[in-house]
């Protein structure tokens, strides 16, 4: 373990970041006064590192690169407990979904989430139907295929179409 | 002649000297006051203008005396912060200039200019100039009044018998004079009386209470009325009527030893709300073993008249017939010391508290640790007796909470949670204290002390607010989770007992009496000072006094402070003997009445009867509204200080500046709405400059007549604001307005105005900040709307034909 650690240089703080938060909706976090009622009840945080708190905090202090390259924010299951018992009335998880938007534009995102994302474009479906579904359907006496993309090939076209044009495409790596 | 009407004749004699005030900057750094005064040495009868940093200074008072002199003013405008603040004082000043106070205006260019105007500096000074024009256009109306007297009574009337009304009462008996102290449970003593030690002294709080109790109970100035609560309040200062109600208590104070036998043999058992219903009472019961008066009261609400108690009482003390008795007392001033409550924890479903029997309230824990208490002083958890070993402070339950709690600090939890943890600490070996705190706050005399001794003792201090507290697997023990935010990570911890420390809120009592009264209570809901630093202990009706936790969340000394502070100034007022009565008060010419009675029916306050065929008004009733002003056909009513004459005068003069944008004028009523506008100012909170602000003494004073002259004179929107219902002691005269809308709105509509233009707006003062977004509202309203055409306004002017 090193012995070492470094201290923050605040006058590197990024303000524009945590102004980005507040105009995107996040005004909110402005009032935090860092009581720990979040972190405390936080489901998530019971089993993982997850700590929203810390999030809010180093938003506030505008830490940007360490926000946004660090896997808290994905660890949340946007459950809503935080933000019910909030003593400032913080959307915690409004702010937490913000976030997510701003790591993925600045190209910070989970494997498992791009993969999930391909699977969309791929099939239409961020999680495809399956041989045992088929399965289950056909002894149901239904269509094998359900009346979503999977029986519309177009559509999925379509959802490429507008992949393209958002350039979602390339933000999840998607090679079609 | 005024060069806008032609109709409006300029006082004669009118030698008007302008003064505007820089404020030290809160009124100069967005108007341009040079340009205010420079505006006004262009207007007809002004001798001077002058503008000065600090006009209720010293220094500006001589300025103005000075100028007064060489330039032998008789009438004054002072365009500085809102009247409310400093009018006395411009008043006492011209009275020592020689000139008669009435012969004054003061234009509000602080609170309802500079202060919240959106437009930047220009359109500021444009709005600081239209207003000091109005103010000028009524000076010249204004007309010189004297006040008559009235006979103080010298004695008291103070609500709420806890620690703040019992040292207001001693201090004012010991002053010789006559107190009446109504408490609405059967013993005075209040809160104070169920706590155990007091921070941060540590001494007993039953040890310093009681012998102010004893003393209240014998003092012969004090006339002690528990049990009693108030039905209504009337009059005014210097002599308000109050009724009261003795509700039955079935005891004879006189005859009952407090031998107890009554208690004995009564058979219904209760939850004992003084020991926090931790323990059980009868219906005949002794609040506290020191109650003052030490006598058993009968609980008629859960009583069954069985009459067993009747008839073992050896001095046949109890009445079970009884009524009750209202009773009736003049007093010449009020203190109100109704107190605190605690905040409602239930919507904080993850506290668990009336679900998991260890979580109780730290109101609780005082009666726990009570000798006297329902275990007499020994802790145990409530949902078995068993021993209590670790103990979790939860603090800021429902303090600074601004989703489901109040938003503001209780002030006293940090300290006294401490407190508790050392009693506990000291008096029981082996026990542990945790303290989950989110900041401490320990900023009294030897508050900080306090903490330090505590830290000493062992008492574990978390920072992180408690995430909630669920029950264990065994036996009633609790788990309670939070984030350690200085470690950074979520701990979690099992108690026997856990205390919240929830917020403290205003009484029930407090919201009653404020509405019987008609006195307003803040955003927060506890009742307003007349100023938050300089008149703290006053309330906005003069002659009614408050103290303690009523004004906010405090502790027993600073309770005690605000107590002596109401005392002084209630004897103050009533030591003056008299009290100047206002001329404001309507009038009847009776050369001009026809006796048809139409005002006496509109009065809200039976101030005017018919005699002998003329209308007569009982100045004494008489607040001042002005409803009956518009109602009489024939010209024959006047308010004084707001007469139709000077309305206009103001009306013309707001109007006379031309702007491209919309003009909207606010008719407030002086008491409630006017002061809203205040808080908007105040609160820095913005609206449109093209807003102006006239005061009125009620929405009611104004008849169609001034709206359509309004209109003609170049509003474009006009909103009338006033109290809402029960909001002030003038709020009755709003229903009037309310009443007399569709009338005025068919006449607007009828000259070719549309009626959405007028709008009308009950306001409390709490919501000043509706006030101020319905302001932005109607502007843009009306902006949308357009201006109104001068063709149609011209056509008005002459259809109301001349105003006086």
């Amino acid at each position: 373990m090193s012995v070492r650690r470094e201290t923050v240089d605040l006058s590197k703080a990024d303000l524009d970041f945590l102004k980005k938060i507040v105009e995107s909706g996040g005004e909110k976090i402005l009032l935090c006064v860092q009581c720990g009622t979040c972190s405390g009840g936080c489901p998530a945080g019971r089993r993982t590192a997850y700590r929203t708190r810390q999030v809010v905090r180093r938003s506030l202090t505008g830490l940007k690169d360490s926000v946004l390259s660090s896997q808290d924010i994905w660890l949340c299951s946007t459950c809503y407990t935080c933000l019910e018992r909030c003593p400032r009335g913080i959307n915690v998880t409004d702010v937490i979904l913000i976030l997510r938007n701003l790591a993925v534009q600045a190209g910070f995102m989970l494997k498992s989430h791009k993969d999930v994302c391909t699977y969309l474009l791929r099939t239409g479906h961020a999680v495809p139907i399956t041989d045992k579904y088929k399965a289950l359907r056909k002894e149901l006496k239904l269509p094998e295929l359900p009346p979503t993309a999977h029986s519309y090939p177009d559509a999925v076209d379509e959802i490429r179409r507008i992949a393209s044009k958002t350039g979602f495409d390339k933000l999840v790596g998607f090679e079609g | 002649m005024c060069e806008v009407t032609g109709c409006l004749s300029m006082g004669e004699d009118g030698r008007v000297g302008v003064f505007v005030c820089e404020c030290g900057g809160n009124i100069s750094n967005e108007v341009d006051v040079e340009a205010v005064c420079k505006a006004a040495q262009g207007w007809d009868g002004i001798i001077v203008a002058k503008s000065c940093p600090y006009l209720c200074s010293k220094p500006g008072l001589d300025l103005i005396q000075s100028l007064v002199k060489r330039h032998n003013l008789n009438r004054i405008v002072i365009a500085a912060c809102t009247p409310r603040m400093h009018q006395a004082t411009f008043a006492r000043a011209m009275k020592n200039f020689g000139l008669n106070p009435f012969l004054l205006e003061n234009v509000n260019l602080r609170e309802q200019c500079s202060w919240s105007s959106s437009g930047g500096k220009d359109a500021a000074t444009r709005k600081a100039i239209s207003l000091v024009r109005g103010g000028v256009e009524r000076v010249r109306h204004l007309e010189p009044l004297e006040s008559s007297w009235l006979d103080v009574e010298q004695r008291f009337l103070i609500i709420g018998g806890g620690i703040a009304g019992i040292t207001t009462a001693l201090e004012l008996a010991n002053q010789g004079y006559q107190t009446y102290l109504v408490e609405r449970e059967p013993s005075i003593g209040g809160h104070m009386a169920q706590f155990g030690k007091v921070f941060p002294t540590m001494d007993c709080a039953q040890c310093i209470l009681t012998p102010r109790m004893v003393e209240v109970g014998r003092n012969p100035n004090i006339k002690l009325m528990t049990s009693t609560e108030v039905v209504s309040i009337t009059g005014g200062p210097g002599k308000y009527h109050v009724k009261l109600f003795r509700k039955p208590r079935g005891v004879d104070p006189e005859k009952c030893t407090t031998c107890g036998a009554c208690s004995k043999v009564c058979e219904v058992e209760v939850p004992n709300e003084f020991n926090m219903g931790l323990d059980k009472r009868k219906a005949s019961y002794l609040m506290f073993p020191q109650s003052v008066p030490l006598v058993y009261t009968i609980d008629f609400g859960h009583c069954t008249k069985c009459g067993k108690c009747a008839k073992v009482c050896p001095r046949k003390a109890i009445d079970l017939q009884d009524e009750g008795k209202f009773v009736e007392v003049d007093v010449g001033a009020i203190i109100v010391a109704t107190g605190f409550e605690l905040i409602d924890l239930s919507k904080f479903e993850e506290y668990g508290l009336g679900v998991h029997k260890n979580v109780i309230t730290a109101l609780h824990l005082e009666r726990l640790l009570s000798p006297f208490g329902p275990t007499g002083g020994y802790l145990r958890r409530p949902s078995d007796g068993g021993d209590v070993k670790k103990i979790a402070y939860v603090l800021c339950a429902g303090s600074r909470d601004l989703n489901r709690g109040v938003p503001y600090c209780s002030r006293v939890c940090c300290m006294y949670s401490m407190k508790q943890a050392q009693v506990i600490l000291d008096a029981f070996l082996d026990t542990q204290v945790t303290l989950f705190y989110v900041d401490i706050r320990s900023f009294g005399r030897g508050f900080e002390e306090f903490y330090q001794r505590a830290q000493e003792k062992g008492v574990k201090f978390v920072r992180g607010r408690v995430s909630e507290i669920q029950e264990g697997d065994s036996d009633g023990r609790l788990i309670v989770r939070a984030e350690d935010t200085l470690l950074g990570v979520p701990v979690e911890d099992e108690f026997d007992l856990v205390v919240l420390c929830p917020a403290l809120v205003p009484s029930q009592g407090t919201t009653q009496i404020a509405e019987k009264l008609s006195v307003p209570l803040g955003e927060d809901g506890f009742l307003m000072e007349k100023h938050p630093k300089l008149d703290p202990v006053n309330s906005l009706r003069e002659a009614i006094y408050v103290g303690g936790c009523i004004l906010g969340p405090k502790d027993i000394r600073d309770t005690v402070s605000e107590a002596l502070g109401a005392a002084a100034k209630g004897s103050t007022f009533v030591k003056a003997g008299k009290i100047e009565l206002s001329p404001e008060k309507a009038s009847v010419n009776k050369e001009l009445c026809n006796g048809c009675g139409d005002c006496a029916k509109i009065c809200p306050f039976e101030a005017i009867t018919v005699v002998d065929g003329r209308a007569v008004v009982d100045s004494l009733k008489c607040l001042g509204c002005g409803a009956c002003v518009p109602e009489c056909k024939v010209n024959a009513l006047t308010l004084h200080n707001s007469t139709d004459q000077q309305l206009f005068g103001l009306i013309q003069g707001v109007l006379a500046e031309k702007t491209d944008a919309p003009v909207a004028l606010a008719f407030l009523d002086y008491d409630i709405a006017y002061n809203a506008a205040d808080l908007i100012g105040l609160a820095r909170i913005k609206y449109p400059e093209n807003v102006r602000i006239i005061r009125v003494p009620t929405t009611a004073r104004l008849g169609k007549k001034h709206i359509l002259y309004a209109f003609a004179m170049g509003a474009d929107g006009m909103f009338l604001g006033d109290a809402h219902m029960g909001a002030g002691p003038l709020s009755k005269a709003s229903k009037i307005t309310e009443k007399r809308l569709t009338e005025i709105s068919e006449a607007l509509d009828n000259s070719g105005i549309d009626s959405l233009r007028l709008w009308f707006s009950a306001v409390y003062i709490p919501d000043f900040r509706k006030l101020a977004s319905t302001f932005t509202n109607f502007v843009s309203t009306i902006a949308e709307m357009g201006a109104i055409d001068e063709n149609v306004r011209r056509k008005i002017l002459k259809e109301i034909g001349p105003t006086p």
